[in-house]
């Protein structure tokens, strides 16, 4: 079963988010620890839209979905915004104590896969997967 | 967000309730941002009644206690939630910024 969302690019959308996929994360049964991580990296992701690829303008879509196995969990982000462009990302560093720039870095470590599609030419589409636990990925080589 | 502010002598708690993210976050950056500019450089932020912080969050933090740093103070953060200490570590937040179990540990620093 695949769980919709559908949010506007404003910040105030993102506690409706949290209304909305907190429980569905937890209906899972997912531990709560990654429940929680994973309600702040799609958080991370839906800001980075209204953020960057709306360039902080209101009233743009951007929808979520959920998808469950007993492999683990899968949620998209879309919008249809500036595309991102890996080019213009930087990893920050963090013993400079940034003040921004750390959302997408934090979703890179709560994920155990994290990719994204540009090729529709407007707007990414992020998927982020976190396995199960003991459902990890076999290591590269076995 | 309802935003806590007491004053003890020359220390501030500060005590935000509720979510601190991208909308609620530049509340937190002013209320901060006017202490300091005031003279009141010495904050905690207590964060008990937040369950749920973000990059924008975090960054209101950092934020604030660079600039009480540059003004002869500094930011203590307490009482963080499980989840919310699981971001600080993430970041190193934890480790770059003074983190105390308890409000009363937090004023007991300062002395």
């Amino acid at each position: 079963m695949v769980r919709l969302f559908s949010m506007t690019s404003e910040p105030a959308e993102l506690a409706r988010l949290r209304q909305w996929l907190r429980p569905a994360l937890a209906a899972e049964g997912l531990p709560r620890e990654e429940c929680a991580a994973l309600l702040l990296a799609v958080g991370e992701l839906c800001a980075n839209a209204i953020r960057h690829s709306y360039e902080g303008r209101g009233g743009q879509p951007i929808e979520v979905s959920l998808e469950a196995s007993e492999e683990g969990i899968v949620l998209h982000v879309e919008d249809w915004g500036k595309p991102f462009d890996p080019a213009q990302y930087a990893p920050p560093d963090l013993d400079a104590l940034p003040e921004g720039g750390v959302g997408l870095y934090l979703v890179q470590r709560i994920a155990d896969r994290l990719s994204w599609e540009t090729e529709r030419g407007r707007g990414t589409r992020w998927t982020l997967l976190k396995y199960r636990p003991g459902r990890a990925a076999p290591a590269a080589g076995t | 967000m309802d935003i806590e502010v007491t004053r003890s002598g020359e220390i501030t708690t500060v005590a935000p309730k509720g979510d601190l993210d991208m909308a609620s976050a530049d509340r937190l950056k002013r209320t901060l941002a006017d202490l300091i500019a005031g003279g009141q450089a010495r904050l905690v932020v207590d964060l008990g009644a937040v369950s749920y912080i973000d990059s924008s969050g975090m960054g209101t933090l950092v934020a604030a206690m660079k600039y009480a740093r540059g003004a002869g103070g500094d930011v203590r953060l307490c009482a963080l939630q499980e989840d919310v200490r699981a971001i600080f570590e993430l970041t190193r937040l934890s480790k770059a910024m003074a983190v105390h179990g308890s409000r009363q540990e937090a004023l007991a620093a300062w002395a």
